[in-house]
């Protein structure tokens, strides 16, 4: 069986550690191609109907709101294992 | 909220509940003297509240643009706003004047508002329609007890 020394099995939980964080930041690429999607399709949406306007950019906005904050979860996780 | 056709006035809107809605905690906070905890509240506060502002910006500015045009820009201000709130987390990380996790928590407040509004409408609707239900129900029976 091998056998390692605590300083050698603190850098190996130190570098996993990295590499999961550096995995929880991909959850953060999700929203934001979300959010492009959806504003391309506003912005049509809107040259089909001007008037419609305001109620697609509130729409958006608060969808924008509520998905924006996935990447703020995936932050604090990777900040948490990278500071741990 | 789905009466709410204008962004300046949602924003306003959004603006004010969540600040209601944030008190709770900013009057614990001050009440226990957790000042650490107050402070990285009102920090991940604040920067949500201005990185608001920036999203109503970037969404008015997008709407004039091409769909494709739009999509890209949308995705790289995202990016940016992501890599705001990394800044934003790691000061609260280091410094030790600021609770990290309640800067997290203030960060995250406008959606827990935007999502207890949404559910409070949606309470308030289905009660108004059950009420409704009811009153015609019992018109209904009236107007067969009468015949």
């Amino acid at each position: 069986m091998i056998e390692f020394s605590p300083g050698t099995i603190e850098m190996i939980i130190r570098s996993v550690s990295v590499i999961a964080a550096g995995l929880a930041l991909i959850a953060g690429v999700g929203p934001g191609i979300g959010m492009g999607y959806a504003a391309g399709k506003a912005t049509s949406g809107v040259r089909r109907q001007p008037e419609a306007r305001g109620a697609i950019v509130t729409t958006m906005l608060l969808g924008q709101i509520i998905s924006g904050s996935t990447g703020i979860y995936s932050l604090v996780i990777a900040i948490y294992l990278v500071f741990a | 909220m789905k009466y709410i056709n204008n962004p300046d006035r949602m924003q306003i809107e959004i603006i004010k509940r969540t600040y209601l809605v944030s008190s709770l905690p900013i009057a614990y906070s001050l009440i226990s003297g957790e000042f650490e905890t107050l402070l990285g509240f009102v920090f991940g506060l604040v920067i949500s509240t201005l990185i608001l502002r920036l999203r109503v910006i970037n969404i008015e500015r997008s709407l004039d643009m091409e769909e494709e045009k739009a999509e890209t820009f949308i995705r790289n201000r995202y990016f940016i706003e992501y890599a705001i709130y990394l800044v934003v987390l790691v000061v609260a990380r280091t410094n030790p004047s600021l609770n990290f996790l309640a800067a997290a928590v203030g960060l995250f407040m406008m959606k827990f508002t935007v999502i207890m509004w949404v559910i409070f409408d949606m309470a308030k609707g289905g009660l108004k329609n059950k009420l409704q239900e009811y009153k015609d129900l019992k018109e209904d029976k009236s107007e067969k007890g009468g015949n």
